[in-house]
């Protein structure tokens, strides 16, 4: 596409880049802030008036926060929780797209409509028979009540078909001719063709799991099995620790994230423009 | 025996269901029971203790209808969504456009925007609250020396709401842009060169080409968006705890609430509010879509 708004050095131009800038100021500034102020003096971030820039460098609030709050168990639930969620979501949305876009059978069509009206149901409308049936299933507050009913993905299932209807369509004819079953074609020949598509949804998986609140707040109480997410939110409510300490805290969370974004971040927009596509 | 079984799931039908099972086991069992659930649970009446379940017909739906505190809640929710909505999806338009050339300057602003998008609401909502907070966040020092008195932000119970609007477009608008930039560069060229022979400016050509192209993915765009602020919960209940004066706690807040922190924790009510919550979320949904669907095929 050919750039709509004027290439000149006009005035509408500079304006354009100018509010570009200024946007660009009001995303990084509070980052900047919060990094800067963790690693603050506890008078420091509450003096008035408040400064950017601290006096005095200090990892101590880091510190603090190790101790008071069970900082590495959350970081192991969210790990596991995510991880896992992350790697069976890229199988089994995988082998669910690829069904729906190159195999035929009975009811295709009825059972994809179904499964682009489950993509509109939220989660929030649900949590309280989940909550309820996992009550009943024993699994309230363990691994396998967060990980089970995270196991695929209604969204990467239509994402995974939307690639696979993409690829060219004559790929499995030859390996049919040649006698291999439908599993060994999808094992061999389709799973390493989708791995691209694969790292988006699971970028996706990753992350949308690792910053959930509402789900993992629901399903686990004790202080063990809290996520980064809930059990944050749990301590800052409570308001057990300082500011600095809480501002320590979402940092310590936010840091993966911001790590997997700089080093994949081409995977996280391939993903989401292949959401917009077939908008 | 054991060949035609082998044959039976050799053939391509019966792969596909293969495939597909697990998936949907998983699907059936922690979507479609709890949703079932979900519409039934609103006719009893049952506490978090699973004991004494009493079937009360609409009597749920009856106290809601009474019930003031629901009514706040949802209008809480319609008035996020009324502000988050419009205003974010329009800004993630102006500045799709801005930032939809493939420069290195572009891409790099468009990483950058996309930033918060990728953080965790709970850590952000951390952050934005002190930030936001009256006595020694930033913003209220900044309104001071500008010369405002009486600085409250996110205490006082007409700013609070708009304000958490706003910090939730600040966290969002990037996720929308992403989408919206790869449908715009999806245009073909053809119809920019057409336009400019004919002497269209740029304005024009972006009422008459980009934004019709652009119709099927801003509807995309704002169902989305619309599902997701009737869903807000995270922003709130970080920030605000629903506070002050109920006037940010929102409809699925409210559903935690009853079911999970006030005694006695009535999760048959609670099922009740969020079955409206997902009548008025499909309700809306069905609208939108129909009145994206219409433009589309009048071609605006």
């Amino acid at each position: 596409m050919k750039n709509t708004i004027s290439k000149k050095f006009s005035i509408g131009g500079i304006m354009c880049l100018l509010c570009m800038i200024l946007i660009l100021a009001a995303v990084l500034y509070p980052f900047l802030w919060l990094i800067l102020s963790s690693l603050k003096f506890e008078p420091d971030i509450v003096q008035y008036p408040p400064r950017l820039w601290p006096k005095q460098f200090t990892f101590m609030q880091y510190i603090k926060v190790w101790d008071k709050l069970p900082l590495f168990t959350m970081f192991k639930n969210t790990l596991i929780f995510s991880a896992l969620v992350t790697i069976s979501n890229c199988l089994l949305c995988a082998m669910g797209g690829y069904a729906f876009a190159r195999m035929n059978f009975r009811g295709k069509k009825t059972l994809f409509i179904i499964i682009l009206f489950t993509m509109m149901i939220p989660f929030q409308i649900v949590m309280i028979p989940l909550y309820i049936l996992e009550h009943f299933a024993g699994i309230l507050d363990t691994y396998w009540g967060l990980i089970l009913p995270r196991l695929t993905w209604p969204f990467a299932i239509y994402l995974m078909r939307s690639f696979f209807i993409s690829l060219p369509s004559n790929l499995e004819e030859a390996a049919r001719i040649d006698g291999a079953t439908e599993y060994r074609i999808f094992r061999q020949i389709m799973l390493p063709l989708c791995k691209s598509a694969m790292v988006a949804v699971g970028i996706m998986t990753f992350t949308n799991n690792w910053n959930d609140l509402v789900y993992p707040l629901l399903l686990t109480n004790s202080v063990g099995m809290r996520t980064l997410s809930a059990g944050l939110a749990m301590f800052v409510g409570q308001r057990i620790i300082e500011y600095g300490a809480t501002l320590a805290a979402a940092m310590i969370s936010l840091t993966p994230l911001l790590l997997v974004f700089i080093f994949m971040q081409k995977y996280f927009v391939q993903g989401i423009a292949l959401t917009g596509i077939k908008g | 025996m054991f060949k035609a079984i082998s044959a039976y799931f050799q053939k391509t039908e019966t792969a596909a269901w293969v495939l597909l099972l697990p998936s949907l086991l998983c699907l059936t069992i922690f979507l479609f029971i709890p949703l079932i659930m979900s519409f039934c649970l609103a006719f009893f009446d049952v506490t978090i203790f699973l004991k004494n379940a009493e079937f009360i017909l609409f009597d749920n739906f009856k106290e809601l209808f009474f019930d003031g505190r629901f009514w706040n809640a949802l209008g809480n929710t319609a008035y996020f969504t009324v502000m988050v909505v419009p205003i974010g999806v329009t800004f993630s338009l102006v500045v799709a456009m801005f930032v939809s050339e493939n420069s290195l300057f572009k891409r790099s602003l468009r990483v950058i925007y996309y930033l918060p998008v990728i953080c965790s609401m709970t850590a952000i909502g951390i952050m934005w609250a002190i930030l936001l907070d009256p006595t020694i966040g930033m913003f209220a020092y900044w309104l001071r020396a500008l010369g405002f008195k009486n600085v409250q932000l996110l205490k006082d119970p007409n700013l609070a709401m708009p304000l958490i609007a706003a910090m939730t477009i600040w966290k969002t608008f990037g996720q929308n842009m992403i989408i919206l930039v790869a449908a715009i560069q999806s245009i073909p060229d053809e119809y920019y060169d057409a336009s400019m022979i004919d002497g269209a400016n740029s304005w024009k050509q972006f009422i008459y080409i980009t934004l019709p192209a652009l119709m099927p993915t801003l509807g995309f765009c704002t169902i989305t968006s619309t599902i997701a602020s009737f869903m807000v919960f995270d922003q709130t209940y970080v920030m605000t705890r629903g506070g002050p004066m109920f006037r940010t706690e929102t409809l699925v807040q409210y559903v935690y609430t009853r079911g999970f922190i006030i005694s006695p924790f009535r999760l048959g009510y609670a099922s009740a509010a969020a079955f409206m919550l997902f009548v008025v979320i499909a309700a809306i949904t069905m609208v939108m879509y129909h009145f994206f669907m219409k433009k589309e095929a009048k071609g605006l």
